[in-house]
Order: structure tokens, then sequence, then C-alpha cells
């Protein structure tokens, strides 16, 4: 899956430690989802839209065009 | 002077982050001290002179290795304390973890005779009651307790990691368990070693974990 997760970091100029605080997750966490690594669960995904103020679509992409 | 005065405020500094190469230090540095204890109690009876209580230089060393540790991480009490509810229970997890493994290592270690090799004294030497009965206890409650709080602790991706991890090792004994009975009541292999399967299993499971937790 998809995500916009390192651009909307890099446009609070956040660092990857730095939005793990916020997530209350560990680094390697957030470098994992970045990379796509790892999907996130939904609670994490609901968390990571409460911090950046939008919807999770937003965030994450599956691909899929309806 | 008054710029001078702006420049030296000083800023609130960041809590120190402990490492991991102190207490390592801290903990070797015990172990090499209960070795020398160990070799001059050694000497000393071989020339005929009063030596230390079997029991005195492990003592010492754990003793100085405890108080070592206490005064690292008192230290660093500021960084811990900074930590998110989450983060504590996961480090005091790893810490319990490791603190119960040194015990029962250096514990291991002055139950055997000094004359072992690492061979036997790692796998294949005797043990006594004491030692057996003490490290099996210190393995299942720490274990109990370190997992609870571990499991307790650990995000999403580390629990994905494990269970992974945990799949893997399993694999990594039925897989090879049941080859190796019916190969031996068939007379093509000697016994099944629990401990050999055992090692496997671990060492499966934590390369899985590694590479899932930190690739």
């Amino acid at each position: 899956m998809n995500n916009r997760l390192k651009v909307l970091r890099a446009m609070r100029n956040w660092s990857q430690a730095e939005l793990a605080d916020r997530l209350d997750v560990s680094r390697q966490a957030v470098n994992a989802i970045e990379t796509g690594k790892y999907d996130p669960s939904l609670p994490l995904a609901f968390k990571l839209a409460r911090l950046f103020e939008m919807p999770i679509e937003e965030i994450f992409d599956d691909g899929f065009e309806g | 002077m008054a710029s001078k005065d702006r420049m030296m405020v000083t800023e609130p500094q960041e809590p120190r982050t402990p490492g991991f190469i102190w207490p390592a230090v801290i903990c070797f540095g015990a172990i090499f001290l209960a070795g020398i204890l160990a070799g001059f109690s050694k000497v000393a009876a071989e020339a005929g002179k009063a030596t230390l209580a079997p029991w005195a230089g492990p003592l010492i060393a754990a003793t100085l290795g405890i108080a070592g540790l206490f005064f690292y991480f008192r230290r660093h009490a500021d960084w811990f304390r900074a930590l998110s509810r989450r983060r504590r229970h996961y480090w005091t997890a790893l810490g319990l973890a490791a603190v119960i493994g040194g015990i029962v290592g250096v514990w291991a270690s002055f139950d055997q005779p000094a004359n072992r090799g690492a061979i036997e004294m790692a796998f294949t030497g005797s043990l006594s009651a004491n030692f057996a009965i003490g490290a099996s206890l210190f393995w299942v409650i720490g274990l109990l307790v370190s997992m609870v709080i571990y499991h307790r602790s650990i995000d999403d991706h580390e629990e994905r990691a494990w269970l992974w991890a945990g799949l893997a090792g399993w694999y990594a004994f039925i897989f090879p368990a049941p080859v190796w009975w019916v190969l031996h009541r068939a007379g093509l292999a000697p016994p099944a070693d629990a401990m050999l399967l055992f090692v496997l299993s671990m060492v499966t499971n934590g390369v899985v974990y590694l590479w899932l937790k930190f690739r």
C-alpha cells in the first residue's frame, strides 16, 4: 500500500523519531510504514489521520480506482 | 556585554540518552573481576595460603556490578522519566530480562569447576541441584513477568515481527523434530536432542524477529 507519510512528515519538518514519539510507536515502525514494508493497523492509521488532520484515504492509497 | 550575556543564556538540555556500551562494560567488568578473584583463590590454595570463601568472589563482583548499573541508570533517570508509559514498560521488560540473564550466566559460570572447557561449561557439564532449581525458577518466573510487561508495551510493528518470528521458530521445531525421531527409531540417527531443537527454534525466531523489526 502506498502512503504519503514521508511527505507529510517532511512538510512539518519532523524527524522519524519525532513522529514516532507523537504516535507513541518505535522509530522502526515509522520507517517501515514510510518504506511500504509494513501496513499499519486500523487504530494506528486513525491515529495518523488525527495527527495530520486529514482522512485516512488522503494518507494511504491502496491503488483501487473504482 | 549585553549581547554576550544573551549569547550565554543556556538552552534547556535534552536528557542524555543512555546507551548499551557502559552497561555492557559494567557487566563484563564484574564478570572479569569475579574471574580474577577466582584465579586469586586458586593460586592461593595451590600455595597453601588462605583463600576467599567460594561465595565471596561472586558476591563482591555482583555487588560492584549492581552498584555500577544503579549509578549509571540513576544518572539517566531524567531520560527514563521523560519516556512514554509504553516505552518505560518496554525498557523495563528488556532490562529485567537482561538482569535475569546476567545473574543466571554468572551463577552458571561459578557453579562449575574452573578447569572445565567452554563447551563442557556451557552445554555438557553437570550442574548442582541448587543452580538447576534456582536457574529454572529465574527462567520461568522472570520470563513470565518480563514477557507480560513486554507484550503490553510493544507497538503494532513489533508485535507483527514477534508473531511471525514465533511462527518461524515453531516451524523450525515441528519440521525437524519428527524427522529426527523416526530416523532415530530406524537406527539412522542418534537420539533427538531437545536442547539442540530448542536452540534451532530460538535462533530462527531471533533472526526473523530482527529482520522484520530492523530491515
